[in-house]
């Protein structure tokens, strides 16, 4: 049983939100030592885990992104489980099924045996090499944290993450993800290259008999009352307000929509989007020490909150505006409460 | 946190708030005057420019000098206007700053990241929470800083007067304008008129050009509306010595005498249309009675006859005659124009048509003699060319009884001069493809729909299959098989419907035979 923190008290607050931050850096640091470098996506993956949002991760292969997935359910000490999408994958392979097998007695009876998907953190890599059959089989488990199978309807363990990982080249033989599931996602954060000198902490690390063994820095327990501080911060009106604005921006013909929004997307971010703001700005507000979210900290992660649900039309395509460009357009165009004056000269 | 110390941060930011909004509407104001210069600037044209208008009335007007004019006063309402435009937009600008924008501004300034404004929502929850609370704490420190803080200017310090600067000098020189102007005054109307027309320029000249038309030669409009001339009636001719027919154009009068190398008078005289004209007259036709007083009324052109013979008037009376025309056309060069059928049948059919059309003929003809030394017979005199084929006949065509090798070119080759004048150059077809099939054309009918009669086919059980389960025999026979069969008919034949021998192809068994 989870023990809910008291938070009515500023004191009570301050703790909680000391806590948080030193649980943060704890995992942050214990995940560090295993994979290099990559702090925003290090970051972002652990705001997904405390919001409890799910993280598609993109990025060629070889930068680490199993090996992130995998080192935070060993420095959270969660039951970790990875499954390797293929084409001929199939919904059962990955939910669960029930099997044959010999009772004691010698009879034989069905027996239900889960799949990869019940557990704690799933990897889901390379999630876009399955048909979109398995794929939608991780819609009920990412928005209502259950499956069913059969008459059996499994009610997955808190905190469940999904991970999910797709590479950006070699699109060949792959499912891109319906809209519809992307949605679903939290953060969609792409994983860059490493900079030089992590480089030679990779090399010298991972070339060397030195083994690295992750200890657990915290556990599922203190996860769930971290989620709880976070969703207990503070919202000020203006802050929705200009959550709203921006979500809306992204949507063609609203009446925040910037023109490029009006020519190059075809499909803007839904309720989802700004309930994914509010709740990645906590993460950050905490993060700044601060009680309460600001604009600010909406934009610094509406690109990651954004980018995936934002999806342009050919027109973007043919003259090479992807969604990034759209949410940085949206993200300059829509005023802040810090413009002041100059907000209300704008149309 | 007590109630007084809730109260007191609500003051504190109350002050904030004032201090904020107080420094964005003044950059707000000096916003909007810089936003102004360019108008200003404009205005400052205007009272030199209607000061140096008054003064064009009032010299216009005949008042005296220096009436509504003082270099003080223009002076200084020229700059006093832009001044109280200036002042008024600063007064009347007052920019509305909502409470919010000012701390947000304050924030933004002090780098606070919104807790001001945060904090002042805060304060207004009736019931707030931890974080809430905190949230309020946290932004004490910079609530104090605020109260003192300056925002960040954001107004720009270029100021844009564009095209707004040229009102400058506009106003320098309206400004010298007027003062020249009001030291000028007419002293009378007829002065006035003549220097209104040196100063206004064409407008006082157009006035006086009527009577300048009025007295104008005969000879200067008679271009402007010459069948106005002629359709006046029987006009007095040129020997009944009428007005206009005596006034000779100056340039007419400075043309006579002129001749070139090679022109002769004869062959002047050939050329002049009174030859052809001589021609009715010849075959008993009145030349009276030829509507020929209309041409003679028209003012007489430059023509080699009147260089000859400085005495106009008398030449004039002696060219209506016919046997003058007739005796000009016998001296020509074309000795059958005369009696060629072609030019009586012109001269009889249109009998008019000289009138209207020989007046560009005449200076054509001059200017073709003048080119061509009087040597090469003229093409336009409407005289059948003559011939210049000395075959006896082309083909079937009878020979012509005056070919004698001279004159122009024949008649079939002076129809072609139109088409001589197509370029000989042949230039290929620039569009390459290949020709297609031509016009496509789609007709659409209405047709209306009709009701075909059919019986309803009821599903039915057809029961299972009878026959033998295998497989199907092909009713294609292979090649080998088809010319057994072919060679097997024709011996059946040749034997008279006699049963011929097992045919001996090898793989062929009792089976595969066409009789099974």
């Amino acid at each position: 049983m989870t023990s809910t923190p008291m938070l009515d008290d500023p004191a009570a607050v301050r703790q909680a939100a000391a806590e948080f931050n030193q649980i943060h850096d704890a995992v942050r640091t214990e995940v560090a030592r295993m994979m290099v470098g990559q702090e925003p996506v290090v970051d972002g993956v652990l705001a997904a885990l405390f919001i409890g949002g799910h993280v598609l991760l993109e990025g060629v292969p070889g930068l680490g992104k199993t090996l992130l997935v995998s080192s935070l359910g060993k420095a959270i000490d969660l039951s970790f489980s990875r499954i390797q999408f293929t084409p001929d994958m199939m919904p059962a392979d990955i939910r669960g099924t029930n099997v044959l097998t010999e009772s004691e007695t010698g009879g034989t009876k069905l027996e239900f045996q889960a799949g990869p998907l019940v557990a704690n953190l799933v990897l889901a890599d390379e999630i876009n090499r399955a048909t979109p059959r398995t794929q939608s089989a991780l819609l009920e488990s990412m928005q209502e944290k259950q499956i069913s199978v059969g008459t059996r309807t499994i009610i997955l363990e808190e905190p469940y993450c999904v991970m999910a990982t797709q590479n950006p080249v070699e699109q060949e033989g792959t499912y891109p993800l319906p809209e519809a599931q992307l949605d679903r996602f939290l953060f969609k954060l792409v994983v860059p290259y490493p900079a030089e000198e992590d480089y030679r902490t990779i090399l010298r690390r991972t070339t060397s008999n030195e083994a690295i063994e992750l200890k657990a820095v915290s556990n599922a327990e203190t996860v769930l009352r971290m989620r709880h501080v976070v969703r207990a911060v503070a919202v000020p009106e203006h802050v929705e307000s200009e959550a709203i604005r921006l979500v809306m921006a992204t949507q063609p013909n609203s009446p925040y929509s910037p023109s490029m929004v009006n020519e190059m997307v075809s499909l803007g971010a839904s309720p989802r989007g700004v309930q994914s703001l509010i709740l990645a700005g906590k993460v950050r507000a905490l993060r700044q020490g601060r009680f309460a979210v600001a604009g600010e900290d909406l934009r610094a992660v509406a690109m990651d909150v954004l980018r995936h649900r934002v999806l342009v039309n050919f027109h973007a395509l043919s003259d090479g505006i992807t969604s990034d460009d759209v949410v940085s357009e949206v993200v300059r165009k829509v005023p802040s409460v810090g413009d002041g004056a100059k907000s209300t000269k704008s149309p | 946190m007590s109630s007084a110390g809730i109260e007191n941060l609500n003051q504190a930011i109350d002050a904030v708030a004032e201090n904020a909004s107080s420094q964005i509407a003044a950059d707000e104001r000096q916003r909007a005057v810089r936003g102004q210069v360019g108008t200003t600037i404009v205005l400052l044209a205007v009272v030199p420019v209607v000061a140096a208008l008054w003064q064009l009335v009032r010299w216009a007007a005949g008042l005296p000098a220096g009436v509504g004019f003082s270099w003080v006063w223009c002076i200084a309402l020229s700059v006093a206007l832009p001044v109280a435009w200036l002042a008024v937009k600063a007064l009347t600008s007052r920019a509305e700053v909502d409470r919010l924008q000012a701390l947000g501004a304050m924030d933004a300034t002090l780098g606070s990241s919104e807790r001001v404004v945060t904090a002042d929502q805060f304060l207004q929850t009736s019931s707030p929470d931890g974080f809430m609370r905190a949230a309020v704490e946290d932004a004490e420190s910079w609530i104090e800083q605020g109260r003192q803080a300056r925002l960040k200017s954001r107004i720009s310090t270029r100021i844009r007067t564009g095209a707004a600067l040229l009102a400058v000098p506009v106003a320098i020189l309206a400004l010298a304008a007027a003062g020249w102007l009001a030291g000028m005054t007419r002293t009378s109307p007829v002065e006035a008129s003549t220097k209104t027309a040196a100063i206004v320029g064409p407008g006082p000249v157009a006035t006086t050009a009527p009577k300048e038309t009025v007295k104008r030669p005969f000879a200067a409009e008679r271009p402007e509306n010459p069948p106005t001339v002629r359709k006046a009636g029987p006009q007095p001719s040129s020997s009944q010595g009428s007005t206009p027919a005596n006034i000779t154009p100056e340039g007419a009068k400075e043309s006579q005498g002129e001749l070139t190398d090679g022109e002769t008078s004869s062959s002047q005289q050939s050329s002049n249309p009174s030859s052809a004209q001589g021609a009715p007259s010849s075959q008993g036709q009145p030349s009276l009675a030829q509507p020929q007083t209309p041409r003679k009324a028209t003012p007489p052109k430059p023509r080699n006859n009147d260089r000859k013979k400085p005495d106009r008037p008398r030449k004039r009376s002696e060219e209506p005659s016919g046997a003058t025309a007739g005796q000009g056309s016998s001296r020509g060069s074309n000795n059958n124009a005369a009696s060629s059928d072609w030019s009586a049948r012109s001269e009889m059919s249109r009998p008019d048509d000289e009138s209207v059309a020989d007046e560009e003929d005449v200076d054509d003809e001059d200017e073709e003699q003048k080119s061509r030394g009087g040597v090469q017979p003229n093409l336009r005199d409407r005289r059948e060319p003559v011939n210049r084929d000395l075959q006896i006949g082309f083909g079937n065509a009878p020979p012509k009884a005056d070919s004698n090798g001279r004159g122009g070119p024949s008649g079939q080759k002076k129809s072609r001069g139109v088409a001589s004048l197509v370029l000989g150059v042949p230039i290929p077809d620039r569009i390459t493809g290949q020709p297609n099939r031509g016009r496509i054309r789609v007709t659409q009918h209405r047709i209306t729909p009709q009701v075909e009669q059919a019986d309803p086919v009821l599903a039915e059980d057809r029961g299972r299959r009878q026959g033998k389960v295998g497989p199907v025999h092909h009713p294609d026979f292979s090649p080998w098989l088809q010319n057994l069969v072919r060679r097997y008919f024709l011996q059946r034949r040749q034997s008279n419907l006699s049963l011929p021998d097992q045919p001996q192809t090898s793989g062929l068994t009792e089976s595969d035979s066409p009789k099974s």
